[in-house]
Formats: C-alpha cells, structure tokens, sequence
C-alpha cells in the first residue's frame, strides 16, 4: 500500500516556514557585516543604550511585578469594596498603550498642562510650573510601560492564584503560617510560572516598545535598531542588536528554568482541588486594599482616558479635523482581518500537529512562535529586506515585474507582518486549547467513522468556538494598539488611529494626538470587556 | 485459508517507539466471542486494543479480521474504515456534546447494518444512564462518563468491539449487575469483544478465552477454567496470586512427598518421571479443614471473603499456605491457633513447575 500524502502535516510544515523566513533572517543577519555605524556606535552611545534599556526593563520589571501581583492576591483572596469590579476593570490598562500613556503623562504635568489647569482653577493665578513634577525622560517612559504593562502579570498570575487549591492554604494556615506567610511560602512559589511568564512578556514588550521611548527622546537598544536602519542603512546591525536582545531574554527564561530545578508548580486536579473561600477583609485592611486597587485602575485607566477625553473636549475642532469614519474603518479592517487570516492558519497549523506528531514540525512551529519577541521595528524592516532581494534575485532575474508594490506599502504586506508578530498568540492560544481536548477524543470519532477533516470540522471547530472568538479579540486588540509595523508599511495615504496619534505627537501637536487616542482606548476598552468575560469564564468565576 | 473471525499472527505491540508486547498470537474462532487479557497496569494491553483499533501501526505480523488483513507491515486500514470500536477506559466522550447526543453518534455510524437493531432506550437502560442523558461530560462522574462511552460504543454495533478496562471507574456494587448485563447483550447481539482488565474475576466471568500478559509477552491463552486451574508458568501463578509454589518430589505417575505435607495424590497435567524435584502448585480450594487431622499448622492470616475464609498458614519450614473454608463452618480460628489439614491429601489437578 503506498503511504498517502499527510496533507495537514504539510500545510502546517508550510505556515511554519513561512513565519519562520523573517525571524530566520534576523539571526541570519547577525554574522553579516555590518556598517561603521557599529565603530561609532561602539565610541559614542552603545553603552548608553545598554544602560537605558538595562535600566528601563529591570525598573519595568519591578513595578509590573509589584502591582501586577498586590492587585491579583487581593482580588483573588479577599472580598473588599469594589473588589469584583477591579477583577476585570484592572484589564482595561490592556486599552491604553504605553505612547498613549506617555502623551498623557506629559499633557498633565507639562508646564501649563492639565495640572496647572487645575490648580489655577483650584487656588487662582500662581506659578505652579515649578512646583509640578515633571514626569519625562526615564521615568515618564518607566511608568507609562509599567501601568500599560502590568496587566500581563495581574491576568496571568490571577489565573494561577485561582486554581490553587484551598487545601494548600488551609495546610499554610494548619503550620500556623500568617497571611504574609502563606503568601510568600506557599501562594508565590506556587504561582511562579505564571508570573515569570507574565514578566517575559512585560519584558518583551519593554526592549520592543518604540512609540514611548520615541517620546520621550530615550536611546534604548530599540532607538539603536531603529537608527541603524533608518539614518545608516545597515539592517544587519540593526539585526544583530535585536539578536542580542532576544538572547538576552532566553537567557532570563534559562536561568528562571535552571533556578526552578525539578519542582512541580501545578496540582494534581484528581487529588482534590478544593475552591477557595475568599476572605471578607474589615476595617482598614479592607480600606487599603481598595485604595491599592482603585490607585492602580485610576492610574492606568481613568488617568489616560480622562486626559484625552478633557483635550478631546478642550479642542473640539481636533474631533472635527478627523476622518473618524475612515480611521475607525481601517482600523477594524486591519484588525478583523488580520485575526482572522491568523485564526484560519494557526488552527490548521495546531490541528496539522497534533495528527502528525512530528518532532521536526514541532520544534519548527516552536521556532516560528518566536517572532513574538522580535521587536515590530525589526520585523517590518526584515520583511522589507527580504522581499527586496527575493525581488532583485528571484523575480526580475525571471524576467517577471517586480512584486515591491504588492507587499510593501500594502495592506497584503500588513497582514503578512502582523501574522508574523502575533502567530504566537493565535498559535498558543488554539494551543492551550487543544490542550483541553483529550486524544482519545479524536481517537473515538475516527473509530466513528469520521475523518481528519471531519474531525476537524464537526469536532474541533465547535469545541474551539469561544477560544476562537477570545483569541480574535485579543488578536485585535494588539493591531489596535500596534505601531511601528503599522507606520512603517501601510499604504499611502492609509491611516490608522494609532498611526494619526502617532504623527500627532511626533509633530508636538499633543491636543491633536488627543482624539485619535481617545477612541483608540475606547475601541480597545469594547474588545476587552468583551474578552474579560472570557477570561473571567475561564477562571471558574 | 484459516475461518478464524479475527486473528493476530506474530505481532510485536509498539507504542512511543518501544515493544510494550512482543510476538503475540491468539484467534478468535466465532462471531460473537468475548475474549479478555489480562494482565498488571502499563504492561502493553492497551497498546493491543489501540493497535487492533487502527491508532497505532506495526512493523511485523499481522491482524486479520474476517479474513481480511487489517494491520501489516504494509497494510494498514485506517480506523475509520475498520469498523472496530473503542471504548477508552478515560473520559473520550466530545466535551461539546450532551451525552445523549455522544451515544447516538454511535448510532449514526452503522444505521441498518446489521439485522438486530439495539435502541438507545435499550442501551441507556442497560447502564442506568437515562439520568444524565442531557447533561454535558464535564458535568458527569468518570464512572457515569465510562458508561455512557460504552453506550456509544455498543450502539455502533461493530464487527469487533473493544473495551479497555470498562468498569474500571464503576461503583463495585453496580458492577456485577452491568458484568450480567453486559455479557447477556454482548451474547444475545453477537458482537465480538475484545476485554482488557486487571480484575481476573471480570475477565474469567466475561471472557470465553483469557489471555495472561506478563514481562512483554502472552504467557497464556486459554479457557478461563484452564487458566485459573492450569496455569502454565510460575509467572502466572504469581500474576493470579491464589495460590503457592511447595517444594516436593514426585514418587509414583499418581503422587508426589512433601516435606510440608507428607502425601499428595492427584491427577498430574502432565507426566513427570519419579524422583524429580518440582514446585507444587497449592491453591486455597486444593487443602480441606479437619479438625481432627493431626496434621496441624499455625494460622497466621485471616481474610474474610463473605461466603468464604481464607487461612494463611505457616508451616515448619515458614512456607505460607492458603486454604479457603465455608463461612459457615462451624467455628472459627483465631491468628496462633493449630488449624487441622485433611488427610490423605488428593487434589483435582497437579500442576508442578
């Protein structure tokens, strides 16, 4: 019998080489020669760079920790004023993006900003500039990432928190451990995976960001990136600056995994998981641990949403002088279609695994998952750099016309770019929902009969639905938000709000960057409730 | 041509690149047979029943089902194709369905193939399962869970069906009467059935063949009767754990001495020249009590088996007896007491090692 072609092995093997080309280009570019940018790099700023981006992602990294876990215990634990509603409203952060926070930031404590407005209006006529603090350069860049941030601690280590079993913290409480105790003996540690993946992904999000540290005028390794290519033309050291940076986080991950050594972080659901009883705190505990929460939404929430709004309100022509129609459109087109095309492709990837259940394609779709650390700058640069040369080499060397204008400054080219930055997403995403579904699930349909594609369709499809739905909106959410793809190849005259708010800024027109930025958090802020109903469900809550 | 309605020839079981089982034969001579291995957990015979089903592929022998080659180096029906069903011992039931909805799936898949048509009322009543019926799976017990993927499997009415450990997670006081019911519409439908079990009382009550699995291999394969009474290798003497090896030396074609027990008459299962040493096989039914015996070893163990006692006692030599006594028997011994053995000695069947 001649063996028949496995059809969903090849499809998937193919998602995965082509994800994989720009992330492959990236570390190929890294033994490449480089330009003297690098020798005057080397004698004037690197070790600044260093030290900035080095400074910036430990500070980060704190702050996130600090209020991604406090906020979660608390909700999590106990019962206080409020604290149901925190529970989701502290993942509406998710809607402000760090640029956005960063214009918020400087609108209310610039001279003559927001603040000033108050005061004046408060107390009368006065010099308050210099009273003011000023919260620019390092630190306006460290607190806008850490409140736009730290999200990604609070969802993931909340879930953690949640599936602990009460058993652990009756047994904390039968040693005679106190709160604080069972909190860092037995609640942390058992959290652990959670939170440091939480805190890779704050800091992948931090050596990347580009908008903020634009901002704010901060060279960090990113500005390096990004002046390499764009003031000397030299992708491969631009490559070899984000190699660095993503060798520097798995080594983070290395170390993490090496520390943990052979202890076991989750619990044997059949050994009795126990639900917990949450806490009802009185007094001033109660009190604290609603100020801690209210000052962690208020500051990464209201805070920016009340400053666009006010400048919104303030300089209503700006609202006039946009497009909004065409704005919103793009912006929903881009993002729609993006995770849907990405949803399509990581499904058949995922199921193409799980019916091949081969090493090769595995360790490949684990390669291609990796385009997530890749900062957007460096992808939608690498993806330029290789369509020009399989261009120059390939396509014109046939005689063909050249394919430049169907991939660059396109939204083909958009999409393709997206997919490579968010496959990780959609790809664990689907992942961890597959997980859920037993093999011998599969394994009982084909003995009903039904095929792979069947299977597929009449099992997984179905079963997979509302991970589909969540995982689209998340999917949106990040091309709401995203920027430096976006600047770099969309199409002329094709604007999004991120991008609208993005020249505002640039340009120092601030109230200008106030509108675009405003419905930027409320699209977002619609996708998230959507989502926290999901995450919620998820969670058993 | 062989007319066996299923047949494995030679096959090595492979499962994640390692031989769980090797070089096994066994048949199935008629539709409707109920055959069931045995054996200890992780030892392969999940891997068997996974393999028959088409999951995993092999790399010699072959596995014929009415007479036509289903699994070969070669061949390999795809189990879609195979109309074989499983039902896996854990929860495989679609997460997305109501369990009424997962057993007429079943339903589906053989509508008018065979003559004698099973209902879902049937099948449902059979497993008492008509409570849960428009519930979700993870909203039943693994039991109920394993019963309704049995419902399923059973409505598919195969031209084999396999069971992987079926009762397994089913309350022990139900668990005779779905045994009952299970073999009365397994018999009365005819489907052929293929039982993997730890539990020996399952497999000898269910099963008209029983194969023993033990160190990668199939030790046996026989009548249940066969396999409790004639076991062929200290291996399955030690698996089925009823009884113990004594040493003795054979004396005539019809007896044997033992240094524990003196005289021993019986039928041998097989010749032995006089004068050879060999491991008598004594089982708890093979000794009888007598109070007045003075043959008298101390009782060191008590286990109460509701109809029945079971006597561990030791002898000089500290070698452990066991003999099984009517619950009724007209007193009882306490652990230290001298417990009397009825001579002469005769037992049914001799089996020496």
């Amino acid at each position: 019998m001649t063996k028949k072609l496995n059809i969903w092995f090849l499809l998937s093997l193919l998602i995965s080489v082509i994800v994989c080309i720009p992330i492959l280009t990236v570390f190929i570019s890294f033994f490449e020669n480089t330009s003297n940018y690098y020798e005057i790099l080397k004698e004037t700023f690197l070790i600044e760079y260093i030290l900035n981006s080095f400074t910036l992602l430990v500070s980060v990294l704190i702050f996130t920790l600090i209020l991604g876990t406090g906020t979660a215990y608390l909700v999590s634990f106990f019962k206080f004023p409020l604290s149901n509603f925190f529970k989701w409203a502290l993942i509406l952060s998710f809607a402000v993006p760090p640029y956005i926070y960063a214009y918020s930031l400087t609108a209310f404590f610039d001279n003559y900003g927001t603040a000033f407005t108050i005061l004046t209006n408060l107390f009368g006529e006065g010099n308050y500039n210099k009273n003011i603090p000023k919260f620019d350069g390092m630190i306006g860049a460290i607190l806008s990432m850490t409140f736009s941030l730290f999200a990604y601690v609070y969802i993931l280590s909340r879930a953690s928190f949640l599936y602990q079993s009460q058993n652990l913290i009756d047994l904390g409480k039968n040693l005679g451990f106190s709160k604080f105790q069972s909190f860092y003996n037995i609640i942390l540690p058992g959290a652990r995976p959670a939170i440091i993946a939480g805190l890779s992904l704050v800091a992948m999000e931090t050596l990347a960001e580009f908008g903020a540290v634009d901002f704010f005028s901060i060279n960090t390794l990113t500005t390096g990136i990004y002046n390499s290519w764009i003031a000397f033309d030299d992708l491969a050291f631009a490559n070899r600056i984000a190699s660095f940076l993503l060798l520097f986080i798995f080594s983070l991950f290395i170390i993490e995994n090496l520390s943990r050594k052979k202890a076991k972080y989750h619990f044997n659901i059949k050994g009795g998981f126990k639900q917990k009883e949450k806490l009802e705190l009185n007094g001033y505990k109660s009190f604290c641990a609603f100020i801690f929460c209210f000052f962690v939404f208020f500051m990464s929430f209201l805070f920016p949403l009340s400053q666009m709004l006010y400048w919104t309100i303030k300089f209503p022509e700006n609202l006039f002088d946009l497009q909004v129609v065409t704005l919103l459109l793009n912006t929903l087109y881009l993002a729609l279609l993006s995770s849907l095309v990405l949803i399509i492709f990581s499904l058949i990837s995922n199921y193409g695994n799980r019916v091949s259940n081969n090493k090769a394609l595995n360790i490949m779709s684990t390669l291609s998952i990796s385009g997530y650390a890749i900062p957007g700058v460096i992808l939608a640069v690498a993806f330029i750099t290789f369509i020009a040369w399989f261009d120059n080499q390939i396509i014109k060397s046939l005689g063909f016309l050249s394919i430049k204008k169907i991939f660059i400054g396109s939204v083909l080219g958009l999409v393709i770019v997206y997919f490579i930055r968010f496959y990780s997403l959609a790809f664990n995403g689907i992942k961890s929902g597959y997980e859920k579904i037993n093999i011998a699930v599969d394994e009982s349909a084909y003995l009903l009969g039904y095929s792979k594609r069947k299977t597929f369709m009449n099992i997984h499809v179905p079963y997979l639905r509302n991970s589909l739905l969540f995982i689209i909106i998340l999917i949106s959410l990040e091309i709401i938000r995203e920027l430096p793809i976006t600047l770099i190849l969309r199409p002329f005259n094709f604007e999004t709000f991120a991008t609208t708010a993005y020249i505002s800024a640039s340009e120092d027109l601030l109230e200008a960057a106030a509108v675009p930025s405003l419905f930027l958090i409320l699209i977002a802020s619609i996708f998230i409730i959507i989502a926290s109903k999901y995450i919620l469900r998820e969670t058993n809550e | 041509m062989s007319n066996n309605f299923f047949e494995v020839s030679n096959v090595d079981f492979i499962a994640g690149g390692e031989t769980k089982v090797r070089n096994v034969s066994f048949k199935i001579q008629k539709e409707g047979d109920i055959v069931c291995l045995l054996g200890p957990s992780g030892i392969g015979k999940t891997t068997i029943l996974r393999t028959i089903a088409g999951l995993q592929k092999i790399k010699n022998g072959d596995i014929k089902l009415k007479n036509k080659i289903i699994s070969s180096k070669d061949i390999n029906v795809e189990p879609e194709n195979r109309n074989i069903s499983l039902a896996f011992q854990e929860n495989s039931l679609f997460p997305h369905y109501t369990v009424e909805k997962n057993i007429l799936l079943g339903a589906e898949k053989n509508k008018g193939k065979r003559n004698q048509q099973l209902s879902l009322k049937q099948i449902v009543d059979l497993l008492d399962i008509t409570e849960i019926l428009n519930h979700y799976p993870h909203q039943i017990s693994a039991g109920e869970a394993q019963r309704a993927s049995l419902a399923r499997s059973l409505l598919t009415q195969p031209d084999l069906l396999l069971l992987d450990e079926p009762l397994s997670n089913v309350d022990q006081n139900f668990k005779e009467e779905i045994q009952v019911k299970l073999k009365h519409i397994l018999k009365s439908l005819k489907i052929t059935t293929i039982i993997v079990t730890h539990d020996s009382y399952e497999a000898f009550y269910l099963g008209s063949k029983c194969g023993i699995i033990l160190n990668h291999e199939l030790k046996q394969f026989d009548d249940p009767y066969k396999v409790y009474h004639l076991p062929n290798s200290i291996e399955v003497v030690n698996f089925l754990n009823r009884g113990a090896l004594i040493p003795a030396k054979i004396s005539s074609p019809k007896s044997l001495e033992s240094e524990e027990l003196g005289t021993i008459t019986g039928n041998f299962t097989k010749p032995l020249p006089n004068g050879t040493n060999v491991k008598l096989l004594l089982q708890p039914d093979d000794l009888q009590h007598d109070d007045k015996s003075n043959l008298k070893l101390e009782v060191v163990d008590i286990k109460f088996r509701g109809t029945s006692f079971i006597y561990t006692l030791k002898t000089p030599n500290n070698m452990l007896l066991p003999i099984l006594v009517h619950s009724h028997h007209i007193h009882q011994h306490e652990i230290g007491d001298k417990f009397g053995i009825k001579r002469p000695i005769h037992i049914e069947h001799v089996v020496c090692f």
